[in-house]
């Protein structure tokens, strides 16, 4: 008797895990990291071996599941470049140069560990497939697979925290499982009731010694126009700021 | 103790550095009603001559020029702007300096000055000098009707505008058609007034359809007859895959004119259709090497016949100038200025390999461009350094040579080679 009730409390504390929806949860990440539509403000460093640093200013709108868009205020040589991003289609528009040439996710304007991909991240659930989800203690790991090739990494591993559903740890890898780069999630601030981290490190064992940093600052809510997402538009950037 | 103390003053002079070491500010990305900005550069050049060449000897005969000549080129682009509301004013002046043994000028451009009034964001309105770049080609853009062509041994320069009227209407969809956007434009044209796109004194019309359709930019484009006659163009750009792009350009010109020396000497005019056309593609690999490849047909070119005779007839002017000292045929020669453009002729090969980083040197690519003529087999070859590590500061050393038989388009240009070093600072 004593060996069936204890079945049936395991069977009925097991039932969260078994019920735990993937893509649910990792829905749920992507809007505690980022609501459905904002703007934000974020600051790229690169930091060499030697302690050399160079920083880029980037004011960012996003709307829905494949609309990003970037804009470079600093520094100076490469103000004005923009990069737009709809669905698996990424455009970089250089000022003088004029007109706004096709990229590829995996290519980095800025050099340094985060590449396009990273730059102009769309939801990881409009991109990624919950595979499994590991139950870590105080943490979740969710195993995802890219939905299709056009996608950076192939594979990604996301760390979350249980209460906040926030990732701490997102790890980027190849099909073969080679691990490309490691982003971690640091420093937890509220930005108008979205409480998020506002700093994100990433190294790479392709770039070793190297790290790059991207701090978030005026993060909010923000409705758009779908028209604001368009090559045409790429030039009047600035006129939402 | 004493230990103990040395850590704890350097944790408390150590603390405030530590918080401090990533820090963004609000006040960092405050947004002015103004901007103010720019580059300075020096480019000083050493031309390797080619005294045998028909452009050297067009361009130098009776005047005495070393092997070797240096040049400085220097540099003040401004860019000045004023956004309020709905209305942004944008002016770009350029200042530039160049000095030979031979010459030196002091010159001030207006690459562009307009005027942009955007109500709406799917409505925009500009008036006044603006470079459009229309086209997908990285070094040829033939349908870029309304742009000044673009040098392709440095396609990224800033170009100088033309004075026009133009306006955006953008309109987003779900479905295959993403985006629709309608660009019609008037460029007026007299002899004070974009004095250089034609003859007529017309107010010239055109326009541009854009479509997003299945992943695939797709442009429209269309000049309709006034001081050049009609042209109709159609370009588009896709990416197979996440490091695969694909683009190409159509451009159909009416009755288009080309001047052609003749084999008696004479300067004469013929006309008919052409068409050009360009495929290209850009391609990045696992080791983050990008190879961007172009085959441009200019349909407006000159066949290689007609390029010898004109070859040939600058070898009998001078000939003619050194025996009796008549230089009349050489200037009349050297006024022809479309046998000495880029692409003159009708068959080009563009191919540019750059290496995003290698050694794990930040910011530092390399990079190696040739332009063939496949009609004659020439071409010239670019080797180039470019370093943006230090902030605002940009370093490109940049070398050509250019390699063909005589009475080849490259074999018969004014240098061999030429090495510069760029040198641009930003602010």
């Amino acid at each position: 008797m004593r060996f069936i009730a204890f079945f049936i409390i395991a069977l009925l504390s097991a039932l969260p895990a078994f019920a735990l929806d993937g893509q649910q949860l990792l829905k749920q990440i992507d809007r505690n990291l980022n609501p459905e539509s904002y703007e934000s403000y974020r600051k790229l460093i690169n930091i060499e071996p030697d302690g050399t640093r160079k920083e880029f200013t980037l004011y960012t709108i996003k709307k829905g599941t494949d609309k990003v868009a970037s804009l470079f205020l600093a520094p100076a040589s490469d103000k004005g470049r923009s990069t737009l991003r709809l669905g698996d289609n990424l455009w970089l528009n250089i000022p003088n140069v004029g007109k706004p040439v096709r990229i590829t996710s995996l290519q980095s304007v800025v050099g340094g560990v985060f590449n396009n991909a990273d730059i102009l991240q769309l939801d990881y659930d409009a991109e990624y497939r919950v595979e499994k989800v590991e139950d870590k203690g105080e943490d979740y790991l969710l195993h995802l697979k890219a939905k299709n090739k056009s996608v950076a990494y192939d594979r990604v591993r996301i760390l979350a925290d249980k209460a906040r559903k926030l990732p701490s740890r997102i790890e980027c890898l190849t099909e073969a499982g080679m691990l490309i780069k490691t982003l971690y999630f640091k420093d937890i601030k509220n930005f108008g009731g979205i409480n998020r981290p506002a700093t994100v490190e990433t190294d790479s064992p392709l770039y070793k010694g190297y790290k790059s940093v991207m701090l978030y600052a005026k993060l909010k809510k923000r409705s758009f126009r779908d028209e604001v997402f368009t090559l045409n538009a790429m030039t009047s950037l600035d006129s939402l700021r | 103790m004493l230990r103990l103390f040395i850590i704890a003053v350097l944790l408390t002079f150590a603390a405030p550095l530590l918080a401090a070491e990533f820090s963004f500010d609000d006040a960092e990305v405050e947004k002015k009603i103004w901007h103010l900005g720019g580059y300075v550069e020096a480019r000083p050049g050493l031309n390797l001559l080619d005294r045998d060449a028909a452009q050297t000897r067009l361009r130098y005969y009776g005047r005495h020029v070393d092997d070797n000549l240096p040049d400085f080129n220097g540099k003040l682009l401004l860019e000045g702007s004023l956004e309020k509301d709905w209305a942004k004013l944008f002016l770009q002046p350029s200042l530039d300096y160049t000095a030979t043994r031979l010459n030196s000028y002091l010159r001030l451009t207006w690459y562009e000055a307009w005027l942009q009034a955007k109500p709406d964001d799917s409505f925009r309105f500009l008036l006044g000098k603006r470079s459009l770049r229309w086209g997908k080609g990285y070094a040829w853009n033939p349908v870029a009707f309304f742009d000044r062509p673009k040098n392709p041994d440095d396609p990224e320069l800033s170009l100088e505008g033309y004075w026009l009227a133009t306006a955006d209407f953008i309109q987003s969809f779900d479905g295959p058609l993403k985006t629709l956007a309608v660009t019609p434009l008037l460029l007026p044209q007299d002899h004070d007034l974009n004095r250089d796109f034609g003859n007529g004194d017309q107010i010239n019309w055109g326009g541009k359809l854009y479509f997003l359709l299945y992943d695939t930019d797709i442009d429209l484009i269309m000049m309709g007859r006034g001081s050049r006659n009609a042209g109709y163009g159609l370009d588009f750009s896709r990416n197979l895959t996440t490091n695969f792009e694909l683009h190409g350009e159509l451009a159909w010109l009416v009755n288009s004119t080309r001047p052609v020396v003749t084999s008696n000497g004479q300067p004469s005019l013929t006309r008919g259709d052409s068409i050009s056309w360009l495929l290209g593609l850009r391609y990045l690999t696992e080791q983050d090497t990008t190879w961007i490849a172009e085959y441009y047909r200019n349909g407006n070119g000159y066949y290689s016949n007609e390029m010898n005779t004109y070859f040939q007839q600058v070898e009998r002017a001078w000939a003619t100038w050194q025996q009796n000292g008549n230089a009349a045929q050489l200037q009349r020669l050297g006024q022809a200025q479309s046998y000495g453009r880029t692409a003159a002729m009708r068959d080009y090969l563009y191919i540019r390999v750059s290496q995003k980083e290698p050694f794990d040197i930040l910011y530092f690519t390399p990079a190696l461009t040739t332009i063939a003529n496949l009609q004659d087999a020439s071409f010239s070859v670019t080797p180039e350094l470019l370093y943006t590590g230090i902030t605002n500061l940009e370093l490109r050393l940049k070398g050509t040579a250019v390699l063909g038989a005589p009475r080849s388009e490259y074999g018969e240009k004014q240098n061999d080679a030429r090495i510069e070093l760029r040198v641009r600072y930003f602010f």
